[in-house]
């Protein structure tokens, strides 16, 4: 992994959108497990985080 | 629900126009006496940002944000957001029960914010300007529908004429088959 490579998050936050837009497509939606690479508990971890901001407005729920 | 004290954080979508006109500290502290009002403790309670919303919710296209850690029991939240969907400057909330305050979350406490820092940016003539957006590509969108649908139903009646026709022909064809098995 190079350096300009950003490192996967310990804990995803609701708040940290540019690092939730980095698991969406231009659609908005959630890339699949086999696509972003994480393990079933940080998918799951990912897609709480994206709900959450999808509900207070920082991301659309489609674009 | 159980009367355990959870720690919760929670974010809170104030509007603008409110924000404006009271200023933002006023309508904290409402947000503040609220959740103190059904037994919560506020630990933190802070400005978080003032953003446009990825989507219009009841014609707003911005909001400020508000950042809030409490402790309380489950019987606080349910209380608290059922006021806040009824009553105040607050459209939109969301609690989450987490295992403790981080640390410099916590050095922030009850912020104080001079009003004048905070530029709350009108966002009605936005607003406005989507719905408008939205009732063209609406009308648009019927027109288009009402076309298909128009062209649904010719390629209908035509698919039903060519359905009557078959059902014409059938019968023709069974009663040639019978006379050729009648002279057999």
């Amino acid at each position: 992994m190079t350096e300009d490579t950003p490192k996967t998050p310990q804990k995803f936050d609701f708040k940290d959108i540019e690092t939730l837009q980095r698991y969406l497509n231009s659609q908005g939606k959630l890339y699949s497990a086999k696509r972003t690479g994480l393990s079933a508990r940080q998918q799951r971890q990912l897609k709480r985080a994206v709900k959450y901001a999808r509900t207070l407005a920082l991301l659309p729920y489609a674009n | 629900m159980n009367d355990n004290q959870y720690i919760y954080q929670a974010m809170f979508l104030l509007d603008n126009g409110e924000v404006r006109e009271q200023g933002f500290n006023a309508v904290r502290e409402w947000v503040k006496s609220t959740l103190e009002k059904h037994g919560a403790t506020v630990k933190v309670l802070r400005f978080w940002g003032e953003r446009p919303l990825a989507y219009p919710i009841q014609g707003r296209a911005r909001a400020t944000y508000v950042l809030g850690w409490i402790q309380g029991t489950e019987k606080t939240v349910s209380a608290t957001k059922h006021e806040m969907y009824l009553l105040g400057p607050v459209f939109r909330n969301l609690f989450l029960k987490e295992e403790e305050i981080p640390a410099e979350e916590l050095a922030f406490g009850i912020e104080e914010v001079k009003d004048e820092d905070i530029t709350v940016l009108d966002d009605t003539p936005v607003a406005e300007a989507l719905f408008e957006e939205d009732e063209e590509s609406d009308d648009s969108s019927e027109e288009k529908s009402s076309d298909e649908s128009g062209d649904a139903e010719e390629g209908d009646a035509e698919t039903k004429k060519d359905g009557e026709g078959e059902s014409e022909e059938k019968p023709a064809e069974a009663a040639t088959a019978s006379t050729e098995k009648e002279e057999a």
